[in-house]
């Protein structure tokens, strides 16, 4: 149901003088509203007079238990033609609905759900769907492979790179096709059902280490150790950008949640902003004094952070290149590093074992989430926001409560470290991969039981919407 | 370690070595890591993947991947060869009933692209044994003699009494640092 496309972005800030204007020639037929609970926003499907059907968002990233409802929808309708009146109190409700979802999770208990033993080397990535009720996990015996969540069952082992499969995601939102990049120095193109290769993405001269889609599914962008990164066209396989610049390896990479820019953290202690519809260098991010280990825009695409192993994590203003913030603390490398869903937070995981919250706006360290009795590799935020999951190689996973910062709960299990972890969409699921060549999945008492949590009206319909 | 390790370990390095164990299970290839790096030695499981170990050698960094020597997972020693600096074949001296099978391994490696010129040391582990045979007739068993294309030597060892595995090491560093 998120399938559609993010025709027009509108952010909230922006959106008054557009909307003054409109509001008297709209001739733009509301045909319902859909919702996007992480990060929380209502998404508006309307028609235009020639029978186009558009979407565009109202993004709500502060929503809180707090919030005052009504001044909200008070502000909505001023801002927004597009809903009557009429509409208010189907508004209200889906505005509850979100605040109830921003709360979910919060009682919850992880427990190991399945063991998969169905690789026969070391795990790399891993990856869920946005539904959720598929992953992919690669590893070192050059398969990725496709599983059910649900189930537990393998479904698919995509078997062609003739090295580690190191890389991988889905297209998501849409979640049909896979991409898995290589240290054969290939990316491959994938049907996500059946497993039908449609593309293998030749061009890069060493090992390809990070990837992604781009939102809207048209492109994927690749990074590899030969210091460049590439832009290739999902529907041809062709390359379509050549992005050099960086004078080091490039380890990790980011779109943008609208799609027109590409982040690049590479080992020459930079990072680089690009256009991705010119394939231009728009900033070089530079300040680090050590390599980079990641790197990431929020949902906004208004900041990007980078972590480095100069023990540094920084915060970057997209429009102009500059450094806003160096978030420090930690006495060793860090790691990994994340924003939350909404951006108002973030997250580093280091090499001393620690991994600590900031709040992205003031710059202050929220909490110090202490317990791992070695370094911490990775690192991210449960959709919902509430929780943190660490991956270490003391062999567990640790998962935190982001309001306290207390560790709520380990999650051991695996014989040996822990290379990756994933939440799904839901919050509910999570699945580990290790060094110990194989793979957990663990489910909260929810997940586990096969209780669906009661869900909102998804596309809590519009109709009879008279705009 | 990390994946971020992983990367880079695999990244060429001036100041650093990326060495490569390989050798047929129960080689004995994790436990020379361990004694190397003074570890306990008394419980070893067979590698099922790979372990990594940063050693110290003369002022020199080395990376060292022990890579798991199980019939299955042999085929996938290629995964490792890229920026190889040295090499290090563990043969189990006692196990005359495998040398053949030793022997096709490591005519296989030699044959790698990927692992051209790369100096080799072979350890002859397990001299702890009554019945190991002696550098001498592993040399001969691996037919070394015939190697024409890089710089080789074979050392006899113990990684129970730690006996020859610093000689080892000190050739393997020597060697690589002069190449550099």
């Amino acid at each position: 149901m998120w399938g559609a496309q993010r025709v027009t972005f509108i952010k909230q800030s922006k959106q008054i003088q557009i909307i003054q204007l409109s509001k008297k020639r709209a001739k733009m037929k509301l045909k319902r509203f859909l919702l996007r609970y992480h990060p929380p926003g209502i998404i508006l499907e309307y028609q235009r007079k020639n029978g186009e059907v558009e979407t565009k968002s109202i993004d709500l990233l502060n929503l809180t238990p707090e919030t005052d409802i009504d001044r909200l929808i008070d502000q909505i309708l001023l801002e927004e033609p597009l809903i009557s009146e009429s509409r208010k109190p189907a508004l209200k409700k889906l505005i509850e609905k979100l605040i109830e979802k921003q709360m979910e999770n919060q009682d919850q208990k992880f427990e190991c759900f399945k063991v998969l033993r169905a690789h026969l080397l070391p795990l790399t990535n891993c990856a869920f769907n946005k539904s959720g009720d598929k992953f992919i996990t690669g590893s070192y015996d050059r398969t990725c492979k496709v599983w059910d969540t649900i189930t537990g069952q393998e479904l698919l082992s995509l078997e062609e790179h003739k090295n580690v499969v190191y890389t991988m995601a889905f297209n998501n939102p849409f979640g049909d096709k896979i991409v898995t990049g290589s240290f054969d120095r290939t990316a491959k193109i994938w049907d996500a059902n059946t497993g039908q290769r449609y593309h293998t993405l030749k061009g890069h001269k060493m090992e390809i280490v990070c990837l992604g889609f781009d939102p809207h599914g048209m492109l994927v962008a690749t990074g590899s150790m030969d210091h460049t990164a590439k832009l290739w066209d999902v529907e041809t396989g062709q390359e379509i950008f050549n992005l050099s610049g960086h004078r080091a390896e490039i380890v990790s990479l980011c779109f943008n949640t609208d799609g027109d820019k590409l982040l690049t953290a590479s080992f020459d202690n930079t990072a680089k902003i690009w256009d991705v519809c010119t394939g231009q260098c728009i900033f070089t991010l530079e300040g680090h004094t050590g390599e980079l280990s990641c790197g990431q825009f929020d949902f906004t695409g208004d900041y990007c952070l980078t972590g480095s192993i100069d023990r540094t994590c920084k915060l970057w203003d997209v429009s102009s290149g500059q450094c806003i913030e160096t978030f420090r603390g930690h006495n060793d490398e860090v790691l990994d590093a994340c924003f939350n869903s909404t951006g108002n937070k973030l997250a580093t995981a280091s090499a001393d074992g620690i991994a600590r919250i900031y709040n992205v706006f003031t710059g202050a360290c929220i909490s110090l989430l202490q317990g791992h009795e070695n370094e911490i590799s990775k690192i991210s935020f449960n959709p919902q926001g509430n929780k943190i999951i660490t991956a270490s190689s003391d062999k567990t996973c640790r998962l935190w409560s982001v309001d306290t910062g207390n560790e709520v709960q380990v999650l051991g299990g695996h014989e040996d470290e822990i290379f990756s972890c994933a939440f799904n969409y839901e919050g509910d699921t999570i699945i580990t991969g290790s060094k110990d060549n194989t793979c957990r999945i663990w489910k909260d008492q929810y997940a586990l039981k096969g209780i669906k949590k009661p869900q909102p009206a998804a596309g809590a319909s519009a109709e009879g919407a008279t705009d | 370690m990390g994946l971020l390790k992983l990367l880079r370990s695999l990244k060429k390095n001036e100041k650093e070595a990326r060495i490569l164990v390989l050798g047929l299970d129960n080689a004995g290839k994790t436990t020379i890591l361990k004694a190397l790096s003074e570890e306990d030695i008394s419980t070893i499981m067979p590698t099922q993947g790979f372990n990594i170990k940063a050693l110290t050698q003369d002022g020199f960094k080395l990376n060292v991947w022990d890579i798991g020597g199980q019939k299955a997972i042999r085929p996938y020693w290629k995964n490792y060869y890229e920026n190889t600096d040295g090499l290090v074949y563990v043969v189990d001296s006692s196990d005359e009933v495998r040398l053949k099978e030793c022997v096709e391994e490591l005519q296989s490696l030699l044959a790698e692209e990927n692992l051209k010129n790369v100096p080799m040391l072979v350890f002859a582990n397990k001299q702890d044994l009554q019945f190991a045979l002696d550098a001498e007739e592993i040399m001969s068993h691996l037919q070394l003699m015939e190697i024409k294309d890089r710089t080789w030597t074979i050392q006899a060892c113990s990684a129970v009494t730690k006996e020859g595995l610093q000689e080892g090491m000190e050739w393997l560093v020597k060697t690589i640092s002069e190449k550099k």
